[in-house]
């Protein structure tokens, strides 16, 4: 394959996407090597979901590249699409299908077979806990099972590079363990994640790599380690960003002790 | 409370206007449209003030208003749906006395053109009456009543149908509904237009009306000017009691939706696609088989299709009331085409109804031909059904079986130029449909001018395609059996050729353009 000798799995340059007058995503380069576990972490508004939806072929770029395993994802669509598993934000699903029909949609989507797609399939939902629930239409899952069908839709077809937006938002701490668990797995076997995430402790434990994003430019990035320099992953992110506000004696009418 | 609601309404509607083009264009059209209604109306009103007898004001006034009532009702179910900005459901978390919910629901309902016209017209029904100083005393009560029903009535129409469509026994109800309504007004309707050179019909059409519901408060100060004031004020307390009666049952549905936001298709799929794949089992495993099979499933599963789909059963089969009720046949002769046209036609913005879960088309990269041709399966199969059947039945009716191939040939020719221009249309310019779980009768607020724009076109140029064809089928009408075969031929011949040339056309503007695609259905949502 022609990608064997690109070291990065995603590689971003210049990329820029203005919404308006509000420029949401600035000249952004980035570099994710394979068989990375890359964490994209920055404040709302910081154009986490804008890069990733760049990256994916979702939302096309002002300006900029974006390459998977050296194919361009906006000149060579098809290449690079189909070496990416995405779970975007924000977005809905096709709910009025089963859970499994809907991993069975992405699969034959992408012109998988059938007898693969569908051992693939009740493989994934047995992995994910949601071995009983492949028969309920997707509308009636929970938030952490949504989360979880779109993980398994991203997988069905063995993907290099995994692009996740907030994976763990809004997922009970057993299915985010469950979620975890396979992330590192497929990580482990030489799979590149790159997840973007609020919860600075889990890209903490999860990551190798890290990048804090703000007003839609890169403000640190490097191993874990290196952007950290010596501190926790919180106060260097709120450190690099800045702007929290002092409350101090506003809000006194919140405080209903004074009763 | 209901002053807040109201403003919150109009706050909603301003700031949706400065965010879309659009919909400021279609608001503007739509408003344009109302004050060519509303000059036409006002003169009319005033001119039937100086009429002589004072009963041609009662006789237009009670049939228009009833007419008018009746079409507020009507509206959600069979047109574009009312505006649905403040979705009940989303009051749901606040501690609202319901009582004032509904009275500043209601009111926020009039913040819209049609609301707008009507308010002002039946305001203008006071100078028509002022004839008498009770009369002028009375009239703007019965005209207030009168639009507050109107209202009322739209509310409850599209809270009572998107209740019952929420549950799978509801549907069913639903459809079935839907069908006794039309038929009902279909046969109404031709049987007065067949006896309307009855002398005095219209007369006695208002004295019943005048009795209904739907024409109480319109006919209500014609009495008084006629000195039957204790008549007048019976009606006017009926109405009133009308209304009441009204606010109370949407009141009751509203405590569903309020009680149950979240409501959806209860639970489970159907029992087919319980055991495994469903469709996705029986269609070739293709991206394509896989897009058709995703589309049958919704429109089996999804209101929204649902409601399209009755209606466009039901239009068609509107042309066999009269043959049924012993008018003439030569009407059912429309009815495979007529089908042919609304079933190819009505893919047209079908890309609209997959809101931003479009994205894991893009995502994978699916071709644009797969997505094209796909998407045209559910209808497809529909038409394979009716359409022979419908030209049967028309055949039968009339006895004219030398007709079937030019019916099948039109119905035919109607369907795939159909397909063709809706397969350009709906990645050129979705429009805004109601959302997954939405109010399946429900409309996007200023978003009818550019549904009607779009809807025009695509069925103009499905029309104009056709021209050949119709003209083909008007020879066999006339008794050239050879035409009728020659627009069969011609049917296949040129509906395949234009079903060709919109896919490829449609999958190359999709490719093109799909990300963009994407971002439009994110905004209209």
């Amino acid at each position: 394959m022609s990608h064997r000798g690109v070291t990065a799995a995603l590689s971003l340059r210049g990329l820029s996407k203005a919404y308006g007058s509000t420029l949401a995503v600035d000249r952004l380069d980035l570099d994710v090597p394979r068989g990375s576990f890359f964490g994209l972490v920055g404040p709302n508004g910081a154009g986490k979901t804008t890069t990733l939806s760049m990256s994916t072929g979702l939302l096309r770029p002002d300006t900029g590249t974006a390459h998977v395993l050296g194919h361009d994802v906006w000149s060579d669509p098809v290449h690079a699409k189909r070496l990416v598993g995405v779970l975007p934000d924000g977005l809905r699903l096709f709910d009025r299908l089963t859970g499994l029909q809907l991993i069975c949609y992405s699969g034959l989507l992408r012109g998988m077979d059938r007898a693969v797609v569908t051992d693939r399939a009740h493989e994934l939902l047995g992995a994910l806990g949601l071995a009983d629930a492949g028969g309920t239409l997707v509308v009636d899952y929970s938030a952490g099972m949504t989360k979880k069908i779109s993980l398994a839709c991203a997988l069905i077809h063995a993907p290099r590079l995994l692009v996740l937006d907030e994976p763990f938002e809004a997922v009970d701490p057993i299915s985010a363990s469950t979620i975890r668990e396979i992330l590192e797995g497929y990580a482990a076997s030489g799979g590149t994640v790159i997840l973007s995430s609020h919860v600075m402790d889990l890209v903490q434990r999860l990551c190798d790599r890290v990048a804090i994003v703000a007003a839609g430019q890169i403000r640190a990035v490097g191993t874990l380690d290196e952007v950290r320099s010596g501190m926790t992953l919180e106060e260097r992110f709120v450190q690099l960003v800045g702007g929290q506000t002092y409350v101090g004696e506003g809000l006194a009418w919140l405080r209903t002790s004074s009763d | 409370m209901v002053a807040n609601i109201v403003r919150l309404k109009w706050q909603l509607l301003r700031n949706g206007l400065r965010r879309s083009t659009p919909q400021l264009v279609g608001l503007i059209l739509s408003a344009l449209y109302g004050l060519v209604v509303l000059a036409q109306g006002l003169a009319g009103l005033i001119a039937l003030r100086f009429s002589s007898p004072s009963d041609v004001a009662r006789i237009t006034i009670t049939v228009g208003g009833s007419a008018v009532t009746l079409g507020w009702a009507l509206l959600p179910v069979i047109a574009y749906g009312i505006d649905e900005t403040l979705d009940p459901a989303r009051f749901a978390t606040f501690a609202i006395p319901r009582r004032r919910l509904v009275v500043g629901l209601l009111l926020s309902s009039l913040v819209s053109v049609p609301a707008a016209v009507t308010t002002i017209l039946a305001l203008a029904t006071v100078i028509t009456w002022s004839r008498s100083s009770l009369a002028v005393l009375v009239a703007p009560l019965a005209a207030v009543v009168g639009v507050l029903t109107c209202v009322s009535l739209s509310r409850v129409t599209s809270t009572a149908f998107s209740a019952m469509s929420r549950s799978r026994r509801g549907k069913e109800v639903v459809s079935l509904l839907l069908l006794v309504i039309a038929l009902g007004v279909a046969v109404a309707s031709s049987s007065i237009i067949k006896r309307l050179s009855a002398p005095r019909l219209l007369a006695h059409v208002a004295d019943v009306l005048g009795w209904t519901p739907l024409g109480l408060a319109w006919s209500a100060p014609a009495d008084i000017v006629d000195g039957a004031i204790g008549t007048g004020l019976l009606r006017l307390a009926l109405a009133l009691a009308f209304l009441l009666v009204a606010l109370v049952v949407w009141d009751f549905f509203l405590r569903g939706a309020l009680e149950n936001p979240r409501a959806t298709s209860g639970g489970r799929a159907a029992s087919t696609s319980d055991a495994g794949l469903g469709w996705f089992g029986r269609l070739p495993a293709t991206p394509t088989g896989a897009v058709a099979a995703r589309s049958i499933t919704s429109w089996r599963q999804d209101p929204r299709y649902l409601s399209s789909g009755v209606l466009m059963l039901l239009l068609p089969l509107g042309l066999l009331v009269s043959p049924l009720t012993g008018g003439s046949s030569a009407w059912s002769l429309a009815m495979a085409p007529a089908a042919g046209f609304l079933l190819g036609w009505s893919t047209h913005n079908d890309i609209a109804y997959d809101g931003t879960a479009f994205w894991g088309h893009v995502a994978t990269g699916v071709s644009g031909r797969a997505d094209r041709l796909g998407r045209l399966a559910p209808t497809a199969m529909a038409g394979a059904v009716l359409l022979p059947l419908y030209a049967a039945l028309a055949c039968a009716l009339t006895g004219r079986w030398s007709l079937w191939p030019a019916m099948l040939g039109l119905a035919l020719g109607f369907l795939f130029t159909g397909f063709g221009v809706a397969s350009v249309m709906s990645v050129l310019k979705p429009y805004p449909v109601p959302g997954p779980g939405e109010n399946p009768f429900g409309a996007p607020p200023g978003s009818s001018a550019l549904t009607i724009v779009v809807q025009a076109v695509a069925g103009t140029a499905v029309f104009v395609l056709n021209l050949p064809l119709l003209a083909f089928a008007m020879g066999a009408l006339l008794g050239h059996v050879w035409m009728g075969w020659l627009s069969l031929g011609l049917a296949v011949i040129l509906g395949s050729g234009a079903l060709a040339l919109g896919t490829r056309w449609g999958a190359r503007i999709y490719e093109r353009r799909a990300p963009e695609l994407l971002a439009d259905l994110a905004r209209i949502r």
